[in-house]
């Protein structure tokens, strides 16, 4: 009897749980865009183009409000029924998305996908999705102040850099520590490029845009700053323990007490806040 | 109970079961276009409506798929507790889940650089070898030099072994690869009917129906070796023969299965002991009473997966463990039971 009452109760946390459990508010809209990018989703937000997105994948967390549209769950683990019950009538992704059957039905059943230009992670490359994006939804003047504004801060940014003498060496953790080992941001990265815009150095260099490390690499690596993205920051922050973690106090971030909190929206991906995000990362990584 | 009027309760209830399955999951789709679907793929006419596509080309594949792999996995539980006569055998001791799992991996990782490419067939083939490489490896390498004997402690013990050689490799392959293809392989450990399709079903129903005949076959064979293998032996029964045919259906049963839905752990042990508990060890009745109960089961457990979270979708997997488990556990703690 316990065991069923400890399922019962495991049921109802599981059906009311987070995002899962949002309403559909939208359920008289004639068009229905499924937004599965979070760079995407910013993109449509930020030009005002939400009124048709009806559900986003897990991982669009920016703006805040974006949280209170239905999730049809992690943009690789997608499940056909979940985004058909969506009722879509258009689907956007960046390849991105998985498992690979998933898609596979999709096409089959002939649902309407739409992927943007496949343009380089650059400002350009950046502004020519917002314009493309634009264009899509009409809203080519609000898409033209979103790339002046990139291209401002962007210009801000810059020029703030020339100030700083200093490179600092930054190492960047994403989700805190598992198993031991910390998952690693490198030079191959979105992050890197933006840490490179704000004057600053990645750690740590690899082929791949994330690599799994061991303390002792962390240790030696020695850096000056380190940034830990918000959910890692937020499981540790709680009783310092931080400061426990193998291979961090032995490094001069430590010492100088230079671990800062960032947002994993903020650093991942390209898009209308880069310019505003790298001037952040910049009063980061140039502490005093 | 007698064996007659429980197989038809079970088939009560897996009709039943199917029924509500196929009714009910994230997208809504009401009796009128259930019976259209029906009436129009019967017709051969084109079916235009959403609704009645997603039950046809979706639904429909992914309820038939969980009572055939279950049946399959539960057949395979029995086949496996019976030829080594110990009541914590699953299919997957013998190698043939991590050896699939490993294929599986395989392929996600190393899949886009190899050029040998069968479009939505290569990962079930790559899992399918995978399988049958280790379950082979299991059964040779447990092969005592010394002794003609082929003990079933030393094939135990050497199928622990191997299946912690290829776990290790699957979690090697998850270290080395990108997000992307590390979420792959954690999806495909966890199971998910979620991927049917017609054509891969034809097949799954094609072999599991095979094998489960063929196993009917050696029922009474098993039964023997319950006494022991010298006994069975007294009785005429040829042990290495049965060993090797008995293993080979399990292998080809499990594998083909496991194939195209991923690891579902749980089903292939608890569904024979529920059955002992019921009407006792006769592998006679168990084999095809563990077919409907396995088929049963994952059907249930399908059907709780899309709904528990609904519209969004658990891992099968998780499902068979959360709520077998207990369930397991409670009638242990009831019955007077043995082996």
């Amino acid at each position: 009897m316990k065991n069923n009452i400890i399922i019962f109760l495991l049921a109802i946390q599981l059906t009311s749980c987070g995002r899962f459990g949002n309403q559909d508010e939208k359920k008289n809209n004639e068009e229905r865009i499924v937004c599965i990018s979070k760079q995407y989703s910013e993109i449509i937000f930020a030009l005002g183009a939400q009124e048709n997105i009806v559900a986003v994948d897990l991982s669009s967390t920016y703006p805040t409000e974006i949280k209170q549209l239905p999730t049809i769950g992690y943009h690789r683990a997608l499940s056909t029924e979940t985004i058909l019950s969506m009722k879509p009538t258009l689907i956007l992704h960046d390849n991105n998305i998985g498992p690979e059957h998933v898609v596979n039905q999709l096409e089959e059943l002939e649902i309407p996908m739409k992927t943007f230009g496949d343009y380089l992670p650059t400002i350009d490359g950046t502004d020519s999705l917002i314009r493309e994006m634009g264009s899509y939804f009409r809203k080519e003047k609000e898409a033209a102040l979103l790339c002046k504004k990139l291209k401002t801060d962007m210009e801000k940014a810059l020029a703030e850099t020339k100030k700083y003498s200093k490179t600092p060496k930054v190492l960047i953790i994403h989700f805190g520590r598992a198993s031991n080992v910390y998952l690693v941001m490198t030079q191959k990265s979105t992050a890197a490029k933006m840490l490179e815009w704000a004057g600053g150095v990645m750690a740590v260099n690899d082929k791949r845009g994330m690599k799994q490390l061991s303390p002792e690499v962390v240790a030696a690596a020695n850096p000056d700053i380190i940034l830990l993205t918000d959910f890692g920051y937020d499981r540790l922050s709680n009783g310092n323990e931080i400061e426990k973690l193998p291979g961090i106090s032995s490094t001069k971030a430590f010492r100088n007490n230079h671990i800062f909190r960032i947002e994993e929206h903020d650093l991942v991906y390209l898009g209308p806040r880069t310019g505003e995000n790298v001037l952040l990362i910049q009063k980061l990584i140039h502490p005093q | 109970m007698k064996s007659n009027s429980i197989g038809i309760a079970f088939l009560f209830l897996l009709v039943l079961l199917s029924l509500i399955s196929a009714k009910y999951g994230a997208v809504e789709i009401s009796h009128q276009e259930i019976w259209n679907a029906f009436t129009h793929s019967l017709q051969g006419t084109e079916i235009n409506n959403l609704n009645e596509r997603i039950f046809i080309q979706i639904r429909l594949p992914r309820v038939i798929m969980g009572a055939f792999v279950g049946a399959a996995l539960a057949v395979g539980g029995v086949l496996m507790q019976a030829l080594f006569r110990n009541p914590i055998v699953e299919p997957g001791l013998v190698g043939t889940s991590s050896g699939a799992a490993f294929g599986a991996a395989l392929y996600f990782v190393l899949g886009a650089t190899l050029k040998l490419n069968l479009g939505e067939w290569t990962l079930p083939l790559a899992a399918c070898i995978g399988g049958i490489v280790s379950t082979t490896f299991v059964f040779y390498l447990s092969q005592s030099k010394k002794s003609n004997k082929s003990s079933v402690v030393s094939l135990l013990l050497t199928g622990i072994a191997i299946n912690a050689l290829f776990l290790s490799g699957v979690g090697f392959l998850s270290y080395i690869a990108r997000d992307p293809q590390a979420r792959s392989i954690t999806f495909w450990n966890l199971g998910t009917l979620s991927g049917s399709y017609w054509e891969a079903l034809y097949f799954v129903i094609g072999v599991t129906v095979v094998c489960l005949l063929l196993s009917l076959r050696y029922a009474k064979q098993l039964n023997a070796l319950m006494l022991g293998e010298q006994e069975a032996q007294l009785l005429g029964v040829s042990i290495r023969q049965l060993k090797i045919k008995v293993l080979l259906i399990n292998v080809i049963m499990v594998s083909v299965a496991t194939a195209f839905v991923g690891v579902i752990g749980f089903v292939g042990l608890i569904v024979p002991h529920l059955l002992r508990m019921l009407h006792g060890s006769d592998n006679r009745f168990l084999i095809w009473a563990g077919a409907m109960l396995g088929a049963l089961v994952l059907t249930a457990s399908d059907l709780a997966a899309r709904l528990l979270l609904s519209p969004a979708e658990l891992p099968i997997g998780i499902v068979t463990s959360i709520i077998g488990v207990p369930i397991f556990i409670v009638l242990l703690r009831r019955t007077n039971y043995f082996f």
